[in-house]
């Protein structure tokens, strides 16, 4: 079975969260998916989206220096209008790759507990020698074209995202679309990394599933790092086995010359080679379908990964304020029974300087008590908080998983089918080949 | 003797009866039209034929010189029916003595000539013994391109002269060498042939020498006199510019069948590293652990294939055109002694003309020469196309034998592919996925 019908399969029996690659025309709802019914229709059923073309504009950057950059045109338009026959224009605009950055980081702040879909690469990684790595190639700029349009597809078709005003604005707004996203002020929202990165060294109570979830994460992100090194590697030589084999064609042409009886035989047995060496470059093209698959899914470990530390984050959170808690009230204790239980320097220094007046001590209870009741207001939110966080993100976690294991199972398939293909031609060319050389000679 | 045939002889290329006979006939050695210094007017029956250096030949034996009794015999090296001798090479043993340490291996003929006196022989036969045998045929047929044997010395140092690699490769080399001689119809009588194919002690008889030959003679030196040849006829500088053009087409295979395998062999060494990365990932993983498994070991099976076929090219496919090399120096050597013996007698005609008021009839000893430039001529063309047939016979054998390993490659590659796709479909009853 062709990767592509079993994809269509896929499409038709499985719920709308999966992205489609490539084919925007997705069939009824699955009548079994909760989350539709609870949360209505993601914005893929009602809008064919596609990115279409790719252009080449000049203009003036931030430091008004001239600079080239890639344009997108996105195209949507309602689904409806194609059912019915009625082929109306669809509406579009161009969008550069910064743009679509932007709507991304807004939706890592704003959905914090969503594995949210990755861009295609912002720089060609893992070239083999073939491959440009300029971002200006036209066959890297088609590759990012297919990727961008992936992504559109991905976020519309997601249950929570694609209900998004922002990013419904970024598909149809033309202009000050970028103003309306910084208006929105998530930038602020952002977490600091540092703020991240000491979550993770200090949570006390981690979370077993996420710790195992960061861990499977890393271990994701790193073998598919070794395996998109390594296949680019391995592409290389392909590529240098088949195309030495184009010295026999000419090789066998100038010997075929000087022979009189086996010479037809050498000539046409020369072209078969030439044919098998140029075959090769079709084959590693649709190779790079495959690694961009695998790339997809590098980057979604990322995703993977701060859906984590932003679990981590919370709950770090939540620690620190029932810690806070706690302290505040053995404080309390302390002042009020006017026992030392731990030693402090506040009670050393009282020891030393003399005690505190009663009226001083009552002051002090007060704002301990405000404090309190506060620090027990913060640990039940950050508490909830943790929780709906908690709820959330495995919802989507969930779903991401399925959704990774049907995606990789195409790919891999597809990956598959390529192979068996190339394996055929090479069948095929080296019978031909065969069928020359045995007229050589009776 | 019949002489209807030396109307085959002029220049126009030896034909021999299988040859007539098949549409498609080797053409390689009918390029130019006879030439003039060599028309053979009378009949060789009642010659008296003598080696350049003046020893008798013997001309009712099929084994002497003349070519046209070679070519009235049926070529049936190519027929394999009327075949009455098959000599193989096998079983390759070491031997440790106290001064070296050497291998030997078995040669067994079946035969039904009457030249043997047993109808089967076995007996071990090392390297020099062969060489020996090819120096001894170089001698005593000089007018006979003689198959080459396997490098004498091992060019590459590192290369282990007892591993088995090494050894097989020179056993199939020395086959075919005795193979080649046996199919010859003028070579496989030659005495010394017999005797490496049936003598218990080869080297007694290599001591004793000349004494057990025939009337053939021994150590036969062509006295090349330095005489300068006037001109080439067309067909065996054609020849010779054959072989030079050859020769190179045969380097430039051989450098690119050189690279191919190198660079086969670096594609592997990826290969072995790619295959493993996806088992690596399957243990992270759950519902993909056995599609990623799979896809794992359908990579190493590629891996051996690729394996495998870079070694049989290396074995199989470039011995044989090292050889041919070879084969091709012997054979400018023999056009050269060619090109001496027309020399020769160009030199002597000239010298009789020079004073032919003096002399009324040609003296016999120019005779002689011009006979000996006839037969030597002849015979080079009838081992000519013999060595054009077998050349195609070989090319077309190797470039196949090429063919087919690839497309085994291919195929072993292709089912072991194929029997990844089952492990990445749905399951048809669409089990619940495992917590992955």
């Amino acid at each position: 079975m062709r990767g592509s019908e079993i994809l269509e399969r896929m499409a038709d029996s499985r719920s709308e969260d999966v992205a489609v690659i490539g084919n925007t025309d997705l069939s009824a709802a699955d009548p079994h998916n909760n989350t539709m019914t609870e949360e209505g229709v993601p914005l893929l059923k009602t809008m064919e989206i596609s990115v279409s073309e790719a252009e080449k504009r000049t203009g003036k950057n931030a430091v008004s220096m001239q600079e080239v950059y890639t344009v997108y045109l996105i195209e949507t338009r309602p689904v409806n209008t194609i059912s019915e026959g009625l082929s109306a224009a669809p509406d579009s605009l161009w969008r550069r790759y910064s743009e679509f950055e932007l709507l991304r980081n807004y939706l890592l702040v704003t959905f914090p507990y969503i594995v949210v879909p990755p861009l295609p690469e912002k720089r060609a990684e893992f070239v083999w020698h073939k491959l440009s790595a300029d971002n200006m190639d036209p066959d890297f700029v088609e590759r990012r074209r297919i990727g961008l349009e992936n992504f559109l597809l991905r976020v519309a078709s997601h249950s929570v995202l694609s209900k998004d005003k922002i990013f419904y604005l970024f598909l149809t707004q033309d202009d000050g679309w970028k103003d309306v996203v910084y208006d929105t002020g998530f930038q602020a929202k952002a977490d600091s990394r540092l703020k991240a990165l000491n979550a993770t060294f200090r949570v006390k109570h981690p979370d077993k599933r996420y710790t195992e979830l960061k861990h499977y994460s890393d271990e994701l992100h790193s073998v598919i790092s070794q395996l998109l090194r390594v296949r680019a590697k391995v592409a290389d030589r392909l590529y240098g086995v088949y195309k030495v084999h184009g010295n026999y064609g000419r090789v066998f042409s100038e010997w075929s010359a000087i022979e009189r009886e086996m010479g037809d035989g050498l000539q046409s047995a020369g072209h078969h080679m030439d044919a098998y060496a140029a075959s090769v470059d079709d084959i590693l093209e649709e190779e790079e379908h495959y690694a961009d698959q695998l790339k997809e899914y590098l980057y979604y470990s990322e995703a993977l990964r701060a859906v984590c530390r932003k679990h981590e984050l919370i709950q770090y959170e939540l620690e620190m304020a029932a810690q806070d808690l706690v302290s505040k009230k053995q404080q309390r204790e302390e002042l009020a029974t006017g026992t030392v239980r731990t030693f402090s320097l506040k009670g050393m220094t009282s020891k030393l300087f003399g005690q505190e007046t009663p009226e001083q001590r009552e002051a002090k209870l007060k704002i301990l008590e405000q404090q309190i009741v506060e620090g027990e207001e913060l640990v039940k939110t950050s508490n909830a908080e943790c929780d709906e966080y908690v709820r959330n993100a495995w919802v989507d976690i969930d779903r991401f998983k399925e959704q990774k294991n049907q995606d990789l199972k195409e790919a891999l398939i597809s990956y598959a089918v390529m192979q068996i293909s190339m394996c055929k031609k090479g069948i095929q060319v080296w019978n031909n080949a065969k069928e020359c050389f045995s007229k050589m000679s009776h | 003797m019949s002489v209807s045939t030396p109307k085959l002889l002029p220049s126009s290329g030896k034909k021999s009866i299988h040859d007539i006979f098949h549409p498609l006939s080797c053409e390689e050695a009918a390029l130019t039209p006879p030439s003039p210094e060599l028309q053979i007017t009378s009949s060789t029956g009642d010659k008296d034929f003598s080696l350049p250096n003046g020893t008798p030949v013997d001309t009712s034996s099929p084994a002497s010189s003349s070519s046209l009794l070679n070519r009235l015999q049926l070529d049936d090296d190519l027929d394999g029916e009327t075949r009455d001798l098959f000599v193989t090479v096998d079983d390759p043993k070491k031997h440790l003595s106290t001064m070296e340490t050497y291998i030997t291996y078995r040669v067994t003929t079946k035969t039904t000539r009457t030249e043997f006196d047993l109808p089967e022989y076995s007996v071990r036969r090392r390297y020099q013994d062969f060489d020996w045998l090819r120096n001894k045929l170089e001698d005593t047929q000089p007018t006979h391109i003689i198959p080459p044997l396997p490098e004498k010395f091992v060019v590459k140092g590192v290369v282990d002269r007892f591993s088995e690699e090494f050894v097989e490769t020179r056993r199939k080399a020395l086959d075919k060498f005795l193979k080649r001689i046996a199919d010859h119809p003028v070579l496989s009588f030659n005495d010394n042939f017999n005797v490496f194919l049936s003598a218990k002690d080869l080297n007694s008889y290599k001591k004793q020498g000349m004494a057990l030959l025939s009337k053939m003679g021994e150590s036969v030196k062509y006295v090349t006199g330095g005489y300068k040849l006037r001109s080439r006829p067309l067909e065996f500088a054609a020849m010779g510019d054959y072989l030079d053009m050859f020769t190179q087409k045969l380097g430039t295979i051989d450098r690119i069948a050189q690279r191919i395998i190198k660079e086969q062999a670096e594609y592997l060494v990826e290969l072995r590293e790619y295959g493993p990365l996806y088992s690596n990932w399957a243990s992270a993983e759950g519902e993909l652990r056995e599609p990623l498994e799979g896809v794992s070991s359908c990579l190493a099976n590629c891996s051996t294939a690729l394996e495998e076929l870079t070694e049989d090219m290396s074995e199989e496919f470039l011995p044989v055109f090292r050889e041919y090399v070879l084969y091709i120096e012997s054979m400018k050597n023999v056009l050269k002694k060619r090109d001496q013996v027309q020399a020769e007698y160009e030199a002597k005609l000239e010298a009789v003309a020079f004073r032919k008021e003096e002399r009324p009839c040609v003296p016999t000893d120019v005779e002689k020469c011009q006979d000996r430039v006839e037969c030597f001529n002849a015979d080079l063309k009838a081992d000519w196309d013999r060595w054009q047939n077998n050349k195609r016979q070989d090319f077309r054998l190797l470039l196949t034998g090429m063919a087919d390993r690839n497309i085994q490659y291919y195929e072993k590659c292709l089912a072991a592919w194929e029997s990844v796709i089952p492990l990445l479909q749905d399951k048809p009853d669409g089990k619940g996925e495992m917590p992955s």
